[in-house]
């Protein structure tokens, strides 16, 4: 069985249609790659797995179980987690304290024992804390785990969303462009840490990303979307030489 | 840590908390008068009212500005149960403390959770809208009840003046706010605060987080309420107007929204400091007055335009002369005054400090608004680690010297 479906999933605002009828299988381990020009439609099917948004027609599964319509914190509790295009840190709180955010999920202890600081939640904030250190130097951030997440420079801040992303201990982890902005030996070691998550965590990787040559690089299985429509399926060579994501995308063949 | 320190840390914390509350009441009410007992025990409510008012909007991050409303939850529905607990069945006055307080922190609380609901839809400014309007809702509500007095007041028997209590309460707050704050649990306020979207994302229940904010906030001001409510004996709705939410507001935001250690600060010394030229009376003569405002014109300028430019890597050196400069200009301001006063008009026309009192609150708040634009704290806190850092660093710095 896929870890993912989608099914005809379509999203309209209005008159506009985002999404259309888009379909594709992720299995357990994959490394999966959307892409396709701005505008279209790739950001908005993210929110549309994580459940930001809503399909108006169609449908997404996790692991059999249907997955429209329920909250976004309740898709990060059986599984999916995400990073954000437009980077999205707790800016005044620490690089350590953002990554313990998302191990949070996984607490056992009341919120009541929390305000009365219980010896089990003091135990487990310990443990939640080892555990974002060690996630903190899988991305090689280990060195500014006390500086504030918002003075952190911009190729950091993305490792730091895949940390926190990570803590969350999901099954299916989706990156939004996370080599934006990115200089070339950044790229060299996200692909690293991409390929780290997949391999030593045995995680599933969904990724946007404009790089193509990051891409083509890194996915296994290719989705191409073009004004919300999916265009293409393959893996990266079939993707490299078909006409309409030419057309559409490439302009010219990598 | 291992449990039996944790544990041995708790009860001594415990002990000393309510060694201090009876130490505070002995002295207090055994030596000092009326009036000032009255501001001691003041300055415990507004202690509990800026800490709990600083979770909900320091530390979650949703704007309320209606805090006065839980307070007068807390004060009426205790009253009005303590007042039939009196008139069947008399009982020792603390215990109706204790079950006043509980009254008052349910009552509250239920309000919190109304004003909560609106929370999970609005943000920043509209909220603000809302929780203000709540907070007159409820006091227009309480003026137009006749069995309650309405604006004429309700009296409230046993009349019973707990210093010793208010200031545990105001202990509780700030342990229950530290503790949240010392937990994994907090983060999850803090990250609401921060970026609703992400802290969703990142499985964080928003929804809960945010009512429980308002429900533990409100319930705080609610016992505070009660409390208040005994001390006087006697309440109407004019208490609790919007003044009394905005003077809490302005606690937090001048402590600096998100730092307990500023709200309980600004808490205790702020609506003292109104109170001061009450307690030390003095004149203060056109010429004097004149330049002093000036003199803090030109000193909020030189820190701002002059000072946040002058790097000097040795801290000290430069703490002693930024602090050297605004003394200087202090003085300045003193001698200049003087000098004034002999143009007759400006020497013969005096102030009474007590008249103007509200005037110097207003310039000290806008003068710490424009130098500390975060408040006082910022979102620091106290705590050893920091004295820790701070003597070790003088230490180091001898050494190297």
């Amino acid at each position: 069985m896929a870890l993912l479906t989608l099914k005809d999933a379509t999203i309209k605002f209005g008159g506009l249609t985002a999404v259309n009828k888009v379909s594709f299988d992720i299995e357990k381990g994959d490394l999966f790659g959307l892409i396709g020009p701005n505008g279209a439609g790739k950001t908005t099917c993210f929110n549309l797995i994580t459940g930001v948004y809503e399909p108006t027609s169609g449908d997404i599964d996790f692991l059999g179980t249907r997955i429209c319509g329920m909250a976004p914190n309740k898709i990060a509790e059986i599984g999916i987690c995400r990073t954000f295009q437009n980077i999205r840190l707790f800016g005044t709180l620490s690089a350590l304290e953002n990554v313990m955010v998302g191990a949070y999920l996984r607490h056992k202890t009341s919120l009541l024992g929390g305000f009365m600081l219980t010896p089990a939640v003091i135990k487990e904030t310990a443990e939640l804390r080892k555990k974002a250190m060690e996630l903190l130097s899988v991305v090689n951030l280990t060195d500014i785990a006390h500086s504030r997440a918002c003075d952190l420079s911009y190729g950091k801040q993305r490792r730091l969303e895949i940390a926190r992303a990570m803590a969350t201990d999901p099954k299916l982890i989706l990156l939004d462009e996370p080599a934006a902005g990115m200089n070339p030996q950044e790229k060299d070691e996200l692909r690293d840490v991409v390929f780290k998550i997949r391999d030593d965590y045995e995680k599933t990787v969904l990724l946007i990303e404009h790089d193509m040559k990051f891409v083509m690089g890194l996915c296994e299985k290719i989705v191409v979307l073009d004004h919300g429509e999916e265009i293409a399926y393959g893996d990266p060579s079939e993707i490299r030489n078909n006409p309409k994501v030419i057309e559409a995308y490439l302009g010219e063949p990598v | 840590m291992s449990l039996s320190k944790i544990l041995g840390t708790r009860v001594l914390s415990v002990v000393l908390a309510i060694a201090f509350c009876f130490g505070l009441d002995a002295f207090v009410t055994g030596q000092l008068n009326e009036y000032v007992v009255r501001l001691v025990m003041l300055a415990g409510l507004y202690v509990t009212l800026s800490v709990s008012l600083n979770l909900i909007n320091g530390i979650t991050g949703q704007f309320s500005i209606g805090h006065a409303a839980f307070y007068m939850v807390g004060a009426y529905s205790a009253g009005i149960v303590s007042n039939a607990i009196y008139k069947t069945q008399p009982l020792a006055a603390p215990a109706y403390m204790i079950i006043s307080m509980l009254i008052g922190a349910v009552f509250a609380a239920i309000a919190g959770l109304i004003v909560g609901m609106p929370s999970l839809r609005l943000k920043g400014d509209y909220l603000a809208i809302v929780t203000l309007g709540f907070g007159e809702i409820i006091r227009i509500i309480v003026l137009n009840q006749n069995q309650w007095g309405g604006s004429y007041g309700y009296a409230i028997a046993p009349k019973y003046q707990a210093g010793w209590l208010i200031w545990l309460l105001a202990i509780i707050c700030i342990a229950t706010c530290r503790n949240l704050l010392k937990s994994a649990h907090g983060l999850a306020f803090l990250a609401v605060r921060e970026d609703e979207i992400a802290a969703q994302a990142m499985g964080v229940n928003v929804t809960k987080t945010k009512v429980v904010a308002f429900i533990v906030g409100a319930a705080f001001a609610g016992a505070a309420g009660a409390l208040f409510g005994h001390m006087e004996s006697f309440i109407n709705p004019d208490l609790f107007k919007m003044e009394v939410s905005f003077l809490v507001l302005t606690m937090v935001v001048l402590g600096g929204s998100g730092s307990i250690t500023g709200s309980v600060l600004a808490g205790a010394t702020l609506f003292i400091l109104p109170e001061l030229p009450r307690i030390v009376s003095f004149k203060m003569s056109l010429g004097l007055l004149l330049s002093v405002l000036v003199g803090i014109g030109v000193l909020v300028w030189m820190n701002r335009k002059f000072m946040e430019k002058y790097h000097e890597p040795d801290k000290l050196k430069r703490t002693l002369v930024v602090a050297g400069a605004n003394i200087g200009l202090a003085v300045l301001a003193v001698v200049v005054g003087k000098l004034l006063n002999n143009i007759p008009q400006f020497g013969t026309t005096t102030y009474d400090a007590n008249k103007i009192r509200y005037m110097i609150l207003a310039v000290v708040l806008l003068v710490i608004m424009l130098l500390k634009p975060t408040g006082l704290l910022g979102h620091h806190e106290f705590s050893w680690d920091w004295v820790k850092r701070v003597l070790n660093r003088n230490k180091a710095g001898e050494a190297s010297a």
